[in-house]
């Protein structure tokens, strides 16, 4: 497929994507729904997607629920298969690694998931999810792994004190910063950020973009942030991709994209996003309700019946 | 119509967490010894397990010592056998106490053997998923479909008599049991984005299975443990009663019982030692069980008493009037008749909650007033009594949770006092709701029709047909496409946004004054939002209700509302005209929270802050609640309640004005 790309050269030629740190190729990914008597169908949610990052830069992935934004995150943590194209990361083919998944690549690149809550054992310590970490990618020195993972703490703005309470005593801010420190206690090369900060309240929100901000600026690494939020991408990115329905419709800056969008649907994303200030809202609705009478005139001619 | 969403009580967590951290074992523990039952079901099982332990130095007798002359046999109670003897002159005392080391070894040894074959099928099944766990469950059933007793004759048949074939064959009849319930447990687990994470981490999936999962199910193992332990005494004592179970030398309850059959024309009483012995043991176990799944349980299924509403029409208790004695706050009359263009008066409203300490106070001092055809937006994040707000409002306050002071008025009418009878009718005609979960709103085992038919014909007393032409209308109205047929849809064949809309329909059917929307736009996508809050809008120009739009989300207040009120732990802090709210805050909250919020004009890649969190209900500081969060804060500000002045609740607001006017 072609891609609507606002950059100078093109997403696939070689100069770019030499120097990136991920290049994802035409990735499809499809759910497997097996019927009764293992008749197999297969249903395409993300159909041949194609992007870079740079090291240390920030990718935006946009798009609603059901665009797929979440299920690429995904292939590209390894956390569900490929069904096919390619994932490049730092040189290596990861969708060659079959069922295994080489311990270097699960260093190298980390999450941060969207509930916090739920990315967190509620039955273990907090400590836990970084000592197991460490102690998995060869840290042998239990000393050692506590001094590390309360380095983690403090750059990410929590106190010693939290290391040994269950996630449930602490609020989701704090939660989402001990999920950060477990994502930076590896010093990853790439963070996969799943919506991770939507969950959070406004006041919260902004200290955790500020810290995402504050990490890069010191250790270099990339991030993948996919969120449905335009006004915090736009905020975060580098670059930003637009998904709908399992395509990428449009990658751009965001200065590209708040100002001249390409694609209709980017268009449309906009117009929807709530602004941030009342001032011609009016004018917004009237625009939005006539997209709708175009749309439901499209949808009368595309359905016969 | 009544409206019952999943109460978000975060507030009531408060009371709960105020007991300071504690470890899950001790608070179970806890709450087990406030059972008294348990604690006897407790004490006889170590009193068994004593018995057990301790037969050797508390039997009389050698529990295989025979006497066979016949003033030693099947005697009854007397000062030499306190329990008798049996047919062959054996002491039954003994006989019970060396029992009762057969009973916990074969109860304890046979679930032992059922976990540690039943729980790592379970696991195993449940983490894998897909064709191992769609053969292995239908397996599982097979063996479970099994009768169980069957099984342990097999296992008997093959292997011989003796306690470990009695303990193996009882643990095969348990282990499917338990590898049912590793396997639903794992299952939900897995899918956990904790799971995901360790993943990610690198954690090998052994490991996660072990020590991830697995102490998930530690609760439910220990529960269904207990109770299969009694149950696995019984089975034993059904094998040895009937014969095939331990060699009848052997002293157990279930022999010693098959032994009192046989004579029991002969001695009678012989029948009861073992058998009150088993029957309590049995139920011991399972109060046991039952006792600590409660426990586990724990809060979920905490009696809270119901709170009457205490309302008190009198608002000068209230902060602000108190303090100021104004006649108007917030353009909301504190006195006397509502004013005729407000469809809501909200007057020194306060909320509390009611636990073992004193009342915790969640709302204090609101003052709110929405008009004909207004939108007003209450803002807040988590924690600052916004939702409570609106439940007061509905009458829809969880157990615990009542109104202390102040009053809701409803077209003039209050309705903090009113009682639930009286409430109902104002529900639907005068007032409604739209909550986040459409879901939850809508019944899933009825059609959609049917659901908007009942409204109408509850409001309107329509016809059948009537009804329904109306139901098609509303449908069509809020933007369902092909509403004639969807009626007969139900709701989970919506999508989310459609959903919403249907909730909005039901909403409307009665035609009410004012609706609240609680959230009602959070959990969807941008462009469903957008098309909801237009549709809210829309109807709003046309039917002229009121509109409380209660939202996190400072873009959803600056697209659909006209005024904005702002709330911060529990008090209003400001309420303003939406375009003045954005372009001139005055409550320092109000001002970082638009400066926190990312926008284009923010040219640096850091974003505003306000340090610290929203004190939770109970921990709100005295004075000012922002205060120790607040950049302008000075000693004053901590000095005494503040009251809400001209729409704004801060000492300073005169001065922080001139700041903020300044470039």
């Amino acid at each position: 497929m072609t891609i609507e790309t606002s950059t100078a050269a093109p997403e696939t030629t070689a100069p770019v994507e030499d120097r990136a740190l991920l290049v994802v190729r035409d990735l499809r990914v499809a759910y497997q729904s097996t019927r009764m008597f293992g008749r197999k169908r297969g249903v395409e949610v993300v159909k041949g997607v194609s992007f870079h990052i740079g090291a240390g830069e920030t990718f935006g992935l946009v798009g609603e629920s059901g665009s797929g934004k979440s299920t690429t995150g995904r292939a590209i943590l390894r956390l569900i298969p490929s069904a096919s194209g390619s994932i490049e990361f730092a040189g290596t083919e990861v969708t060659a690694f079959g069922r295994r998944t080489p311990l270097s690549y699960r260093r190298d690149v980390q999450a941060v998931f969207q509930d916090p809550s739920m990315s967190l054992n509620p039955r273990q310590p907090v400590s836990d999810a970084l000592l197991a970490a460490l102690k998995r990618h060869g840290m042998s020195s239990r000393a050692e792994r506590w001094r590390v993972a309360a380095e983690a703490f403090d750059q990410v703005g929590l106190q010693r004190a939290h290391l040994d309470r269950y996630p449930g005593e602490l609020s989701g801010g704090q939660q989402q910063r001990v999920a950060i420190a477990r994502a930076l206690v590896l010093k990853p090369k790439l963070v996969v950020c799943d919506e991770a900060v939507s969950a959070l309240d406004l006041s919260t929100q902004s200290q955790i973009i500020n810290l995402l901000c504050d990490l890069q600026e010191q250790t270099g690494m990339s991030y993948l942030f996919i969120a449905h939020d335009l006004g915090i991408v736009r905020h975060l990115s580098d670059r930003v991709g637009v998904m709908r329905q399992g395509e990428l419709v449009e990658v751009a800056t965001p200065e590209e994209l708040f100002t001249r969008a390409k694609h209709p649907y980017t268009r449309r994303l906009l117009g929807a996003t709530p602004a941030d200030h009342p001032e011609g809202r009016e004018r917004r609705r009237e625009v939005r309700a006539q997209w709708a009478r175009v749309h439901a005139l499209e949808e009368e001619l595309s359905d016969p019946a | 119509m009544t409206l019952r969403p999943e109460p978000k009580t975060s507030a009531v967590a408060v009371a709960k967490k105020a007991d300071g951290p504690q470890s899950g074992a001790r608070r179970v523990l806890k709450r087990l010894s406030r059972k008294p039952l348990a604690i006897i079901a407790a004490l006889w099982i170590l009193f068994i397990a004593f018995c057990a332990l301790n037969a050797d130095w508390l039997a009389p007798y050698d529990p295989l010592l025979n006497n066979f002359t016949p003033e030693g046999i099947l005697q009854g109670p007397n000062p030499a056998h306190w329990l008798g003897t049996d047919e062959n002159g054996r002491d039954t005392l003994s006989r019970l106490l060396y029992g009762a080391r057969v009973a916990l070894m074969v109860g304890f040894g046979s679930v032992l053997v059922a976990m540690v074959i039943g729980v790592p099928i379970g696991l195993v099944l449940g983490y894998r998923g897909g064709w191992a766990d769609r053969i292995g469950t239908r397996f599982v059933d097979i063996i479970d479909a099994l009768p169980g007793m069957l099984v342990a004759f097999a296992v008997i048949a093959i292997l011989g008599r003796g306690l470990p074939s009695v303990m193996l064959g009882i643990g095969l009849i348990f282990c499917m049991n338990f590898a049912r319930m590793a396997r639903a447990i794992t299952l939900a687990e897995r899918s956990k984005l904790y799971v995901d994470a360790a993943r990610v981490s690198g954690i090998r999936e052994i490991a996660i299975l072990f020590r991830q999962v697995l102490p998930n199910l530690a609760g439910p193992l220990v529960i269904q443990g207990a109770i299969l332990t009694g149950a696995a005494i019984i089975i034993e004592s059904a094998l040895s009663f009937l014969g095939i179970g331990l060699e009848s030398s052997v002293p157990s309850w279930g022999g010693l019982l098959g032994a009192a059959v046989r004579q029991q024309l002969v001695q009678p009483f012989f029948a009861f030692p073992p058998g009150i012995t088993i029957l309590l043991t049995v139920l011991a176990f399972n109060i046991l069980g039952d006792a600590i799944s409660e426990a586990l349980a724990g809060d979920s299924r905490k009696r809270v008493k119901r709170i009457k509403r205490r309302a008190v029409a009198d608002p000068s208790v209230a902060l602000t009037a108190a303090a100021t004695h104004a006649s108007r706050i917030s353009g909301v009359p504190t006195e006397g008749p509502a004013d005729p263009d407000h469809v809501l008066e909200v007057r020194g409203l306060g909320v509390s909650l009611y636990g073992p300490g004193a009342p915790v106070p969640l709302v204090r001092d609101v003052w709110l007033g929405i008009k004909k055809g207004e939108v007003v937006g209450l803002l807040g994040e988590s924690g600052s009594g916004k939702s409570m707000l609106a439940r007061s409002i509905l009458g829809l306050l969880p157990p615990g949770i009542g109104v202390t002071t102040g009053s809701i008025l409803l077209d003039g009418r209050e309705i903090a006092g009113a009682r639930e009878r009286d409430l109902r009718d104002v529900r639907g005609r005068k007032l409604a709701a739209v909550f986040q979960d459409p879901m939850a709103a809508l019944s899933p085992v009825h059609t959609v029709g049917t659901q908007l038919t009942e409204v109408l014909h509850a409001h309107f007393k329509l016809s059948r047909g009537a009804a329904r032409a109306r139901a098609a209308e509303l449908l069509d109205r809020v933007g369902v496409s092909n509403a004639a047929k969807r009626l007969n849809d139900y709701p989970h064949q919506f999508s989310g946004g459609m959903a919403q809309r249907v909730a909005i329909a039901m909403a409307l059917a009665a035609n009410p004054d004012l609706v609240i929307a609680d959230e009602a736009t959070s959990a969807l996508d941008v462009t469903t939002q957008a098309q909801v809050l237009d549709l809210l809008l829309d109807l709003r120009d046309e039917f002229g209700m009121g509109i409380l739009l209660i939202t996190h989300d400072l873009g959803v207040v600056a697209e659909a509302c006209d005024r904005a009120v702002v709330m911060y732990a529990g008090e209003i802090v400001e309420t303003a005209d939406v375009t003045d709210l954005f372009d001139r805050p005055r409550h320092p909250y109000t001002a970082a929270l638009l400066a926190s919020n990312p926008n284009a004009e923010s040219e640096s890649k850091r974003l505003a802050v306000i340090p610290g969190r929203v004190p939770l209900a109970g921990q709100w500081p005295d004075g000012c609640h922002f205060a120790n969060r607040c950049p302008f804060a000075v000693e004053a500000c901590t000095a005494g309640s503040v009251p809400l002045i001209d729409d704004v609740r801060c000492i300073r607001v005169d001065e922080l004005r001139l700041e903020k006017v300044a470039p």
